[in-house]
Formats: structure tokens, sequence, C-alpha cells
């Protein structure tokens, strides 16, 4: 039987080891990492916001300093989501509590559209920063956006689009939504290399990130003024 | 009609790779068609895999392509294109290493307004007044476009664009028609203006831009090229894998990534068609790591892209396509003339048949005629030295020298005035004294830049259309557009 001095000293040893595996970018350990906090007993949404969490907001403001790139931004934010999905987060469900949560997103690239780097290193971000976050994915239809938004509820609605040919689908959403009646239910983010702050007005977005670390905290202040 | 055919001047100076390493390229790419292969994302291209004897998986949509249908289909590309201008003072000749460069690319999002110096999204008549400048621009040789037309129905964008090309320039017309439906409008509208299919076959002043999505990806809108493929009208093939992207992040890696995509594409166009015309853009592009961007402006972008693209092009003895006078700059000036000279003059000394995207700033996100006219100017220089210099007795002048003797001068010796044509003049570019530009105004280049598209849009008047012809083509841009919108409504439910 461990002491509690031993036993806080092992907890930090392990939340250091999840968010050292994150800031390494190895999806794999980070994974193991958790395994091992929910072995030795340590609450997951603690690993969340410890381990992961901590992990992101360092990597975050790297970026923003320019000392790391977007490609480590990515590959912190694979580990930190791989953590998440695959253990961390079922754990909580299993034990009948629900994730903390930011915020539900529902997040996805517009129908003709398969261009998803972008969309998925955001969706990562938003996770890892304590969202609960439902990607669909790709080339996905006006109307399966309509119906997430009417069945999931979801705090804020991210659409993504990187063809000049399909952001104006982007718009196309919206209007879907309005006609619905679901428009004031749900925040519309907009993103995508073609995208600029005048097309989100002209549109009737309510913000457009300019990369992944502008959309979480765009998203953070939608959530918190809604 | 004149029979003066524009033959570029040879550029194949730079050479990156040896023999051997071309080689390594090639069976590279043929390990990834082959073991990796490619995901199809149209029944209608699996089908015509299939039918080949290639390894289909339908459920998977995945294409594996054996060596055999590969080399067949590098051997039956013809090895030159004439691709003709409406008037044939334009036509140029696609082969070997001889080099010209294209005003723009795709339709842009934004376009820097030369009168206002604002950023905002372009209309029809911004893209008129863009292509009558790209048609009056000398080094220019084809035309894309430094703009779009989103004040229309956005289903009917590249009808409306196609349009305006077909009506403001007589030069050579390369253009993307991102659906298998608008590849058939362009051929239609191309057949108009030509008179007849037939005609338009004889002398091809349009071309499709096709696009693999990377990575490793021919998408429904890669059924466009059937129909060109079809009709013999030649088909530019360029996919756009990013290092550390959408390709592993080497620029070799990202080469071999647009290699295989390129040569999967050419493949599928000699099944539809043996010896249709293709133009080999087996580019492998940069991807910015710190911002994601696709990096027009960097070194390795411009190796990537035409340096080594051009040596396996070369080695396929196929037409190439690449890129040049385009820049990250978001504005015109230090950063993206930089970026427009490094990579003008590399596309040029690697022997880039068509080198696109001249007038392109902030990666192609803004289309400015003013820089276009720049890029222009920056691509005559290019020109100039991949033509070279001559060496013999008349030029090396020893009599000359002999004559004129220590202490004496040039200035006034027939010689002189002989070779003055050797010497290219800058058309925006002030070299006067320093006292000249001052009393001249003071005017830096962007002030010179947009003074010269207002002159531009004053005179050049290029041949239009006959008047019937004009009216065809509106209705068949009506009708597709009424087409297009009732389409995506039915989708829509």
């Amino acid at each position: 039987m461990k002491d509690t001095e031993t036993r806080c000293r092992d907890e930090q040893e392990i939340l250091e080891g999840l968010k050292q595996a994150v800031l390494n970018f190895e999806p794999d350990e980070a994974v193991e990492m958790a395994k091992k906090a929910i072995d030795d007993g340590i609450d997951p949404s603690e690993a969340i916001e410890k381990g992961v969490g901590r992990a992101l907001s360092i990597v975050g403001k790297k970026y923003e300093e320019g000392e790391l790139f977007i490609i480590h931004l990515a590959a912190a934010g694979e580990a930190g989501s791989r953590a998440i999905n695959e253990v961390l987060k079922p754990e909580i469900e299993k034990r009948g509590d629900k994730a903390p949560s930011r915020g539900k997103i529902v997040i996805g690239t517009v129908s003709g559209d398969i261009h998803e780097i972008g969309k998925t290193i955001v969706s990562a971000m938003l996770l890892a920063n304590g969202f609960e976050v439902i990607d669909l994915g790709k080339d996905v239809p006006v109307d399966t956006f309509v119906d997430k938004v009417r069945h999931e509820s979801p705090h804020i609605l991210g659409l993504s689009a990187l063809l000049s040919t399909t952001i104006p689908i982007q718009r196309d959403v919206i209007e879907a939504l309005k006609k619905e009646g679901l428009r004031d239910k749900v925040k519309v983010m907009v993103g995508g290399a073609p995208v600029t702050d005048e097309w989100a007005k002209e549109i009737g977005a309510d913000a457009y990130g300019t990369d992944a670390i502008d959309a979480v905290n765009k998203a953070k202040s939608l959530v918190e003024a809604s | 009609m004149s029979n003066v055919v524009n033959r570029g001047p040879k550029g194949n100076q730079l050479r990156l790779l040896s023999r051997e390493e071309v080689e390594a390229v090639h069976n590279a790419a043929l390990d990834v068609l082959k073991d990796t292969g490619i995901d199809c994302y149209s029944d209608k291209i699996l089908g015509i895999f299939e039918e080949a004897g290639a390894d289909v998986d339908r459920e998977k949509r995945r294409v594996r392509i054996p060596e055999h249908l590969i080399d067949e289909a590098i051997n039956k590309a013809p090895s030159k294109i004439l691709f003709c201008g409406r008037d044939s003072k334009n036509d140029i000749l696609l082969e070997g290493s001889r080099v010209y460069y294209g005003f723009g690319g795709t339709p842009t999002p934004l376009i820097l307004d030369h009168r206002t110096d604002e950023f905002r999204r372009p209309g029809k008549k911004d893209m008129i007044e863009t292509t009558l400048v790209g048609d009056a621009l000398s080094n220019m040789d084809f035309m894309m476009t430094n703009a779009g037309v989103f004040d229309v129905p956005y289903e009917a964008e590249y009808l409306h664009e196609f349009e305006i090309l077909l009506n403001y320039t007589q030069k050579p017309i390369l253009y993307s028609a991102p659906s298998a439906y608008l590849a058939e409008k362009y051929l239609e509208m191309g057949a108009i203006v030509a008179g007849s299919l037939k005609e338009l076959q004889r002398r091809p002043f349009i071309a499709l831009y096709t696009e693999p999505a990377s990575p490793l990806m021919l998408t429904k809108s890669q059924e466009n090229l059937i129909g060109f493929a079809k009709a013999n009208i030649p088909i530019a093939i360029a996919p756009m894998p990013l290092s550390g992207g959408t390709a592993p992040g080497t620029v070799m890696g990202s080469c071999v990534v647009g290699t295989s995509e390129t040569l999967a594409a050419i493949t599928l166009i000699q099944l539809v068609n043996p010896h249709a015309p293709v133009i080999y853009g087996g580019w492998g592009l940069t991807m910015d790591p710190r911002s994601g961007m696709c990096a027009y402006g960097s070194p390795e972008f411009a190796m990537g892209a035409n340096a080594i693209m051009a040596q396996m092009a070369r080695f396929y003895n196929l037409p190439s396509y690449g890129f040049g006078g385009c820049a990250d700059g978001k504005l015109p000036g230090p950063q993206s003339g930089a970026e427009v000279m490094m990579n003008a003059l590399v596309a040029g000394q690697s022997g880039v048949n068509l080198i696109h995207d001249c007038g392109y700033l902030a990666g192609g996100m803004v289309g400015s005629i003013e820089q276009a006219v720049i890029a222009n100017e920056i691509v005559g220089m290019a020109k100039r030295i991949i033509q070279g210099v001559r060496v013999d007795d008349d030029h090396l002048a020893v009599d000359v020298i002999r004559e004129v003797g220590p202490g004496g001068n040039f200035v006034t010796q027939k010689h002189t005035r002989e070779h003055v044509g050797e010497f290219l003049l800058s058309e925006l570019f002030d070299r006067n004294s320093f006292g000249t530009w001052q009393s001249g105004g003071a005017k830096d280049t962007r002030t010179v830049a947009k003074e010269r598209i207002e002159k531009i849009l004053k005179q050049h008047k290029p041949e239009p259309l006959g008047q019937e012809i004009r009216e065809r083509l509106s209705e068949v841009v009506k009708e597709g557009e009424r087409e297009l919108t009732t389409k995506q409504r039915k989708a829509e439910g």
C-alpha cells in the first residue's frame, strides 16, 4: 500500500509523462500514459486537464511565438486527441460521468470538398482544449450539417472549405439553417484558405478562425458570450 | 492568316538531377502506383482502369496501376503540341525546352484593386479588365486569370469566366473546369468560336487544366478530362502535393507524389483516347511548415515545380507545365518582386513549356493586374537571360576595338548602333539617371504600373468575336447557368 506522499508523487509523474508524450508528439506513448493514469487511479478528467490540456497550451503558446510550426501543432493535437478519444473519454463514460466540456462543436468540410487537413487540426485543438467535438469529416452534405444541428444541439457549427468553388456552400449551410429555423440555435464559424473576414461577414457567419489557435480562441469567446 | 509560330526561347540550362536521379524518381512513382495505388472517387474512372487490366478494388475505390500501362501511356502521348491563339500570331509551340509564360492561374477569391488599393472580391467587370490587360502584355504568351467572377450564381462562375476569356483575348487559353459538365460546355463554346469541333481540333486555342487531389486521389471532377481526351484537345495535369501536408515532408517526396498522380492521370487519358495530347505538371510543391500555407515564393517550390518537374517531363518526352511570376507577398513590392524574379528565372532556365501564375499575390489568394504588369517586366528579363549571348567574331568585336583603340569611345560606332537590339530595354523599371527620374515626378514602380494599366485599358482592343458568335456563347452560358442552378437546388431538395 502506497502512502499518500508516494501516491501523489506517482500521480505527478504520470501526468507529467502524459504531458511530455504530447509535447514530444508521440501519440502511442500518450495513449500508454493515459492508460497508466487510469490504472493508477487518476481521475480521467484531471488527466485531460493537467496532462493533455497543459501540454497543448504550451504548444499553442510556442506556435504563436513562432518557435513551433503548424506541423508541430497538428502532431501534438493528434497525440492529445488520441489519448482523450481512445482512453480518457471512454473511461469517463464508463463511469457514467459526463466529460467536463467547454462546449459542443459540430465540424466538417463542406460538400464537394475533400480537403480536411486544416479542419482536422482545428478539431484536434478544440478537443484538446476541452470542447466536445463531433467531426463529420469531409464532403459533408448541407442536410447533414442541418440534421446534426437539430439533433445534437451544438453550441457551435464549424464549416471548412478550401476551394473557391466550395466556400459558397458555407453560405448555403447558413441559409439552410435559417430556412429550418435553426440559425439562432447555433453559432456558425467558418474557416479555410480562401475565407476572409469580409466573406464571413457577407454570409452572416459569427466568426472566422485564421488558424487553429485563433479558431480555438474564437470558439471559447463564442461559447462564453452565449 | 500568317504562318508565323512563336517559337519560344529554349531554356535548358538548369538541371538539378542526374540521369540516375531522374530514373530514381520515375521508379519511385512506379512503386507508388503499383503498391500503394490511387483512390478514385468516380465509378466511371474506376471502370476505365478496370477494363484496361489495372488492379481495381471497387469497394475501397483503390486502383493499382501496373508498369506496362504507364509505359504505354507515356509512349502514346504526343511529344509536342501547337497551342494556338484565336489569332494565329499568338500560336505557341510546346516542345523540348521552349519557354512560355502565362497570365494568372485559376480564379482568385480576391483582387487587389489598382484604383483604390483595396483587396476585394472580383466580379465580371474586373475579370474583363484583367483579361484585357493580360492580352496586351507582350511577355504573356498564354492566358489564365488574375480575377474571378463572383457576382453571378456560384454554380455558373466558371462558365462566365470562360466566356470572358473567349471574348477578350486572342492568346491561347488554359483553364480549369472542375466538372465533366463544365468541360463539355467549354468544348461546345470553343467549337462555336472555331466554327466547328473539327476546326477547334485543327487549331486548339483552349486547353483544360485538371487537378488530381493530393495525396493520390482522382475525384469526380477528373471526369472533366474524359471529354477533352475524346475530343483530342490538350489537357494539362497538375496536382498540388504539398510537402509535409499532402505529401511527405521532403522536396523529393513531394515530387514522387506529384509524379505518381500525374502519371495516373496520363494513363487514364491515354486509355480514354490513345495519343490524346497531355501536358505534364508532375509538381512537387511546398507547404510552409510554419504557417501550413502553400509557399509559392519559396526556393524549394521553384525547384519542385519547375527544375525537377521539367527534367521528368523531358525524360517522358512530354510538354511541361510549371509556375513562375507568382508570389507569397501580399502587395507588389520587395518581397513579391524578389519571389517573382526567382521563380520566373528558375522556371525559364529549367525549360518549362508553360509557366503559369504570373500576377498572383498572397499565394494565389489575390490576383493583381498591377503585379502582373510588374511580373511581365521581370519575365522579359528572364526570357532575355534564357536567350543567352552570341559568341562570334562580330560579337567579340576585335576589329572595332582595334579601330577605336585605347582612350577612344564606342558610342558613335556603327557597330554599336547595329547591335543595340542585343539589349533588352526596360518598359517599366527605371534605368534613367537620378536627375531624370526626379524631374519626371520621382514615381515609384507601382505608380508607373498603374499608369500602364490605364493606358492599356484605354488603347488595347483585341479583335472582337462576331456578333452571332458572341450571342451564341452567351446563350450557352445562360442555358448552362439555368441547368446548373436547378441541379444544385434539386440536390438541396
